[in-house]
Formats: C-alpha cells, structure tokens, sequence
C-alpha cells in the first residue's frame, strides 16, 4: 500500500467502485479507490468539480423496452439506444450498414468518464457509411423508468468520400438518471460528416457525453452540441486531426438556465501538417446558473501550417449567472497560425435601444438579439427538416 | 577592416555586435561571475531552529517570529502545486542554506565604507548606486537604491532625501525594527500567509527584502529600486517586498535580478505585497534575469514568486510591467485584486524563454468592486529547447458591476524544438461585467526576415529587430532605464536562435 492518505469515498465513488467491480472492472475499480472523482485540482476537471457535483450514483440500467424520443425528423433513418441496450436495427437506406457490438468504442485516455465508459459499456451500436447518405440519420439514447446509470456507446465509421448527418438525441424520463455516453466516429479521406448531438434531459438528470473523432485526410466534420437539458451536464470533444487536410467547424451551445451546471469541453489534437479547425462556442446563461466552456487546442511539433482557431462566446441574461471560461493554446510547431478569443457580457443597450426606439417590445428585442447571437451555429446546418428543428429547440427554451 | 578607411554604418555595428558578443560571459550570461566575500550563513536545512536563528540575526520583536513560526507550521501541512506547465526534478528543502548574509561587523555608513568587493560586484551589474556621483555633481538619473545580497539588504541610497518628504524607504528587517505598527498593520495582508506553498515558505524564513511607504498626496520624486542577487551557492533567496501607497500618493518602483552562474538549481521565493490606497498609483517594473542555466540546460535559479497589489482604495491604480528573460523556471502571477471602486490594474508582460528554460507566468485580475477596469498585455516568446506559458485569470464577483477587462496574448515561436502556451481562466460571476481575451501564436515569417536581411542585417539583428517590434506595446510602459536595458537584454537572450 502506499504511504498518502487513505481517500475517504463519497456516497458516488462508493456505488461506482461497486458498480465496476461487479462488471469485472476490477483494475478500473482500484483505481477509482485510490483517486475517487477528479476534483478543481485536475485541471481538465478544474470548474466541473465532479467529486462536489456528483452526489449519488443510482444503480446500472436494466435492460427496457424501446421507446420514441421527443423529437421527430421526418424521413430519418430512426435508430435507438434505451438504457445502454442497442434497440431493433431496421433496414438501413443505401449504403448505410448497422449492427451490434459488444463493449465500448472509446480510445484509451487518462480521463475518469472516459475509463468509466468503456468499463461499463456493455454493447453499442455499430454503424458504417458509404458513399453518400442523404437522409439525416437520428439515434434515440433514452434512459427509462426509475432512476438509473447507463453507460450506452455508438460507433461510426464514415468511408473514403462517404457522407452523412448523423443526430444523437439524449433524452429519458423524468428521474435523476446518470447517463455516461460515448460516441467514437472515424472519417475516411475525403468523408465528411455533420454529427449534431441535442442534450434534452430531465431537469433533475446528470448527462456526461464523450465524442471522439478520428479526422483522415481532407475529410471534413461539423459538429453541434446543443446542452439544454439536465441539471449537471458535461460534454467532452476530442478531436484528432490525423489526415493532411482535414477541417473542422466544431461548434456547441449551451443553453444554461436556473439550477444548472452546464460545461463543454474540447481537447483537440492537430497531429499532421496542414489542419484547419475553427471551435465556435457560444453560451446563453440566465437565472442561478454555472456554464462551463474548455477549449484546448494542441498543436504537435511536426504539424505545421495547422490553422486553428477557437472562439467562445459568452452571453449573461441574469446577474445570478457564471461563465467560466477557459481556452488553452499548446503549440510545439512553430509555423502556425493559431489562436483564441473569449468575450462575455450581456446584450449590447444600444442595440436592444435601436430596435426599442423602433416600436418593438423589449422581450421581442431581445429574442431577436439572442438569435442573431445563435445564428453563426444555425446557419450552416444546411438541412432545413434539422434546422428547423434546432430553432424549435431553442424558441422553446427561450420561452420557458 | 582596412584602419584608414571610414567605417561604414554597417560596419560599425557589426563591431559593435562584436564587441557586445565578446564580452559576454560562458553560455551568454553576463552576470554570471561570482564574488568572492566572507559570508555568514545560517545552518544548512529548514526547521523551527532555523527560523529562530533567522529571527534572532534580524533583531526581530516576539510578535514577528510567532507570526514566522505560524507560517512554518503552515507550510508543514502543505504540498508543492503541480499545475504548472513546469518540470523539474523534487526540491530538498532541507539541502539549502535558508540565511546567508555578506560578513561585515557593523553596518557601513556611507558607501565608502562598504567592502570593495561589494562595491565592484555592483559596478559589475552596473547597479545604479550612484549617489557620490551624484553629489559630486555629476548629472545621473535620480534612482534610489535598496541593494539586496543572497538574504541582506546592504545599501540603501537617498534616504535623507526621501525622509523630508516623510517617504519611508528602507530594508523590510530596519522596517520591522522601526515601523513595527505599519508592517504589523500590512505585512500578510495581500498576500496571507498561508496563500500558496512558496509563500507560506517565505513567510516562515524571508530574511531581507524593500520596505517602501508613500505618505498621503506625496508624489515621490524619483524611482524607488531594488536589486536583488543571489551570489551564495546551494542558498535559496526569500526576500519580502512591502509597498504601501497612501492616499493620493504616487510611487514608480524597479526591481532587477542576477545570480552567479551554477551547475545547480538556486531557489528563488519571494513575495511582493502592494497597497494601494484611495486615488493612490503604484507602478512596479521588473527585470528578471536571474541565471537560466547553461545551454545544456544544467544550473540555473527556480524562480517561484508571488507578487500581488491590492488597490484597496476607490480610483487607485497598479500597474506590473515585467520582463522576464532569466531563471530555468519561472512560477510568477504578478495580480491585482480591484477592492477599490473604479479601481484600475494593468499588466504587462514580455517573457522570453530560450535554451531549456521553462516559463509558466501571467496574472490574475480578481474584480471586486463597481466599474472596475483590467487590461492584459503579454507578448511570450520561445526559442531553443524552449517551454513558454502565459497563465492569467481573469474573474468578475457577483458585485463587480460593469467590470471590463481586455486581454491580449501573443506568442511568437523561433525555430520547431521550443513551445508556446495560453490558459487563461475567463471567470463572469456578473452579467455587466464586459471581457475581451484574444490570443495569437505565430512566428516571424519568412518575407519578415528577407525584407530586413536584404537591407544589410545579420540573421540575428534581423531577430532581434522584429521582436523588438513584437513587444513594442509593452516596453512603452517601462521606465526609461528598463527600455534601453530591455531592448540589449532581448537581443542576448535570443542569440543562437537561429541559423
């Protein structure tokens, strides 16, 4: 045994130790003994205090049956996740291939919800594209019934010049679920790939989500996190740009309202030369509420030319609010050309006096305002079924 | 270069380049000569004894070493951070000597009376002590001096003058002994005591360091300085800096620092506390040049410092302007805690890394009080083997409305074996509160470099010329006696960077 002091375990770390060691995880429950949840003290965890934020732990997810989400796209490709068990694979559209797989899909990496998936994750769902899918393809990870922890996991590989919409819709019943999801996709060269993921959890629901990316050679990735649901909400990018000209457009919105802890993470990695990536993150924070925005970009020592640029941007409806915001460059090459930018504040008076002067209603002037925040993420979503459905979502937040 | 012929311009710097280059000392670092005078020293190794004798050398009333023993024990119950982007190989605190102070039986009263050694050491730093120069007429830059040695302050200049303005400026252990009310009522209070690991470290053993206090509405009329060097080997510094600005006073403050060059790592862990009082103004300049190492990257001095300013008053005003171009590792956050309504900090930083240097610095700009106001000016540059950080937070309370805070951070990387990073910590706790950050990284690009080189300069002048121009926004906040020393300064640290 080593000689430090023996961590007295909180009411969580107790039921995951437990949880691990009953799924034979008995290197990652040892490990959880020693250090317990990561504290401010971890950097990558420094304003999500998971060892203060995550009280309880309810028991592993049992098996249930498959249910429709909230959210409907007409003519997707449906495909559902309840409580961790890959639902019913129906005959996929052209060159869309899906099945089961057993175990979790996310690389290794020093990182506790990352570990704590892939030990949990009992089978996820394998999906692999080729050529060119027109429709949006919707996965459903619900978690039902009472209050439950399910680890579910999704698996995508995008082939050579292949391309897709893929949408992931978190969602459960209305109980302190714990949901720990991943999601790992791989793009051939030349795919490209939209992958929008909308949090929509019950207010009393713990919602953690990794999504790791695996970029080739000139493919391109859009992502949108939306977080509007849950009342503690982490989820964590980790792009790896792996293939000479591979671009990305990572973007996520928080929608942050009274009573929740809201943060979103990105580690990215350009590993090769001539990269492109421009991380745009916006939040909107109103009542008593913490939004948490992590942005790292790192830069390996032979990736030069990489092109990078990260943007966090951060909007206060109420004085009770928190944005904490944390941007990090790690350059190792030295023909770059990166950096970041942060700006926080609230609605600009003048403009909401420009459109006031003009005869429209203070809170019709600032909906206004707060789209035409949002519209930089909306706009480039080019299918309209799915863009309408985002500005749904967001209305409906907006009026809550 | 033919004797009768007129040189030309060109040739007359690269002559003077030459010159410059020869006589720079081993590995660049022209401080690093050692001076060799009797030196009393405490026992090797930290413990309550050892605070004790430090007390007790210093003359210390009972009160000063209870509050010593305190930090100690504090310190006993805490851990080394490791959060910085540094490494270094574990410090044995107890395999250092805590107190080492130049031998001399009495303290000298005049200049004239100080050891010749001594007084060569300076002219060596080219230390301003120029008071007799001055006196005998001869026109200099008017600069009082606190002169600090391994853990002693050993001159100071101008004080006569400064007295009849009621200006207090002197060693922080004659301060202890004089002023005992004003250090009792500010000594910890920026900086507690048990603030970080170093801090609480040099609480419990800081043997000297600058007191300074401006009384109310005097402006002072000359730049306060101190100098600092580490000359003794295996000796850690702990110097403690005490600024107090009265109301509606004015104070411009300078620090500099060496160390001889030494195949070991020297520690380094002061703390500099600024008060700055309602409508009172406080600038304070560093130069820090302590020994990097060599270009092995053996030797050279740990430089764990904890620098702080409180405006405390309404409309008062900090201001750090640092550049940094020594230590093997730089820990330093110089901050500013805004209590004061319309309060104001300013920071601006360049910081230079080359060889196997590591620089992990910044500030931090906690916003407490209404209309608040913080600007953030660093330029970071890497060369060599080279890790370079800019670590700053930023963060409005609840009750700091309309707080505004712009930040700007320029990395510029020379050559692909050296590193360039930026984490700042964005923290809005109030939703008038207005932050802008933006940060850069790049390098100097290739028409950059012909442009200039086609127009006659050396590779190195070509450098040397284009980071100058890199950090111009900030070398317009130094005094006029840190520009003309910055500018040479950024051309050394940065030789054999390229080619």
């Amino acid at each position: 045994m080593s000689a430090g002091p023996v961590l007295k375990l909180t009411e969580a770390e107790t039921t995951l130790v437990a949880q691990l060691g009953a799924r034979g995880a008995a290197a990652e429950a040892e490990r959880l003994l020693g250090a317990g949840l990561p504290t401010r003290r971890v950097e990558a965890y420094h304003y999500t205090d998971l060892r203060q934020l995550l009280r309880s732990v309810p028991v592993l997810a049992e098996a249930g049956p498959a249910t429709q989400g909230p959210l409907s796209i007409p003519g997707a490709v449906a495909l559902s996740i309840t409580n961790a068990r890959v639902g019913p694979i129906p005959t996929l559209a052209q060159g869309l291939h899906g099945q089961k797989g057993q175990g979790g899909v996310l690389a290794q990496r020093d990182d506790v919800l990352v570990r704590l998936n892939s030990a949990l994750a009992g089978e996820h769902l394998a999906l692999e594209v080729k050529g060119a899918v027109t429709v949006p393809v919707v996965i459903d990870r619900r978690i039902e019934g009472a209050a439950s922890h399910a680890a579910g996991a999704v698996k995508l590989f995008v082939a050579d010049h292949a391309s897709l919409t893929l949408i992931e819709v978190f969602s459960g019943s209305d109980a302190a679920h714990v949901g720990n999801h991943a999601t790992a996709i791989t793009l051939g060269k030349g795919a490209n790939l939209t992958h929008i993921t909308l949090n929509v959890m019950g207010p009393t629901a713990t919602h953690f989500a990794t999504n790791e990316y695996h970029l080739g050679a000139a493919a391109h990735l859009r992502t949108l996190v939306v977080q509007a649901g849950g009342a503690l909400s982490r989820t964590q990018l980790f792009p790896t740009y792996e293939g000479e000209g591979a671009t990305a457009a990572i973007t996520g919105l928080n929608l942050v309202g009274d009573g929740q802890h809201v943060d979103l993470t990105m580690d990215a990695l350009h590993a090769v030369p001539h990269t492109a990536s421009k991380p745009l993150f916006k939040t909107i924070a109103r009542g008593r509420s913490r939004a948490v925005v992590q942005g790292r970009l790192v830069v390996a020592r032979n990736a030069q030319k990489t092109d990078a640029k990260l943007m966090a941007q951060g909007l206060m409806l109420s004085d009770e609010a928190e944005i904490l915001t944390k941007p990090e460059l790690e350059i190792y090459a030295d023909d770059v050309v990166c950096g970041h930018g942060s700006t926080c504040g609230r609605l600009d008076e003048d403009h909401l006096f420009y459109l006031m002067s003009r005869g429209i209603s203070k809170s019709v002037a600032e909906t206004m305002l707060v789209r035409g925040f949002l519209a930089e993420l909306i706009d480039p979503i080019t299918d309209e079924t799915v863009a309408a459905l985002l500005h749904t979502l967001i209305d409906s937040w907006l009026e809550r | 270069m033919n004797k009768y012929a007129i040189p030309t311009l060109k040739e007359e710097i690269e002559d003077a380049t030459v010159d410059a280059v020869l006589s720079l000392d081993v590995d660049k670092y022209k401080y690093g000569f050692e001076s060799h005078f009797e030196t009393d020293k405490a026992p090797k190794g930290l413990s309550e004894d050892t605070v004790r004798f430090i007390s007790a050398k210093k003359g210390e009333p009972e009160w000063m070493l209870a509050w010593r023993l305190d930090a100690y024990r504090r310190w006993l119950t805490l851990t080394e951070p490791t959060w910085a982007k540094v490494h270094y190989p574990p410090i044995d605190y107890q395999d250092m000597y805590y107190y080492a102070a130049p031998k001399s039986a009495q303290k000298p009263k005049s200049l004239d009376e100080v050891d010749p050694a001594l007084l060569e050491m300076y002219e060596k730093l080219g230390v301003p002590l120029k008071e007799r120069e001055l006196l005998a007429g001869v026109e200099q830059p008017r600069v009082a001096v606190d002169a600090v040695i391994d853990s002693v302050s050993v001159a100071t200049t101008f004080r006569a003058e400064l007295n009849k303005q009621g200006i207090i400026f002197c060693s922080i252990a004659e301060a202890i002994r004089e002023y005992p009310e004003l250090v009792r009522q500010y000594l910890g209070t920026v900086v507690p005591v048990s603030d970080n690991f170093y801090a609480t470290l040099n609480s419990a053993v800081f043997t000297d360091g600058s007191f300074c206090y401006i009384p109310k509405g005097v402006r002072c009329p000359m730049e306060l300085s101190t100098y600092f060097r580490i000359n003794e080997a295996k000796t850690g510094q702990f110097e403690r800096t005490l600024l107090i600005a009265d109301e509606g006073s004015y104070v411009s403050y300078l620090e500099g620092c060496t160390a001889p060059s030494r195949a070991e790592n020297q520690l380094h862990a002061a703390v500099v506390e600024l008060v700055a009082l309602k409508d009172a103004e406080i600038k304070y300049s560093t130069v820090q040049n302590w020994f990097p190492g060599d270009k092995d990257g053996k030797g050279g001095v740990y430089n764990f410092v904890t620098k702080r300013g409180d405006c405390r008053g309404e409309n008062s005003k900090i201001s750090w302007t640092q550049v940094e171009t020594g230590s093997a590792i730089t820990w330093k956050y110089p901050s500013c805690i805004l209590r004061g309504d319309n309060s104001r900090g300013e920071f601006y930083s360049i910081a230079i890394s080359n060889g196997y240097q590591q620089v992990d610095s910044g500030t931090k700009m906690i916003h407490l009080g209404k209309n608040t106001s913080s600007r953030i000016i660093s330029k970071g540059i890497a060369a060599g083997f080279s890790d370079n950080t800019y670590r700053g937070q930023v963060s409005a309370h609840a009750r700091a409305t309309n707080a505004r805070n712009f930040t700007q951070c320029d990395s510029l990387l020379i050559g692909d074996k050296c590193g360039a990073h930026t984490v700042p910590y964005i923290e809005s706790r109030n939703a008038s509160a207005v932050f802008e950050h933006e940060a850069t990284t790049s390098k100097i690009s290739d028409d950059q470099m012909f442009y200039c080189q086609q127009r006659g300069l050396s590779e190195e002048e070509a450098v040397a010329l284009i980071v100058n121009g890199f950090v111009r926004d900030v070398l317009q906040h130094l005094p006029m006696e840190f520009m003309v020393e910055t500018q040479k300064l950024i051309s050394i640290s940065l030789e054999g960077s390229v080619g």
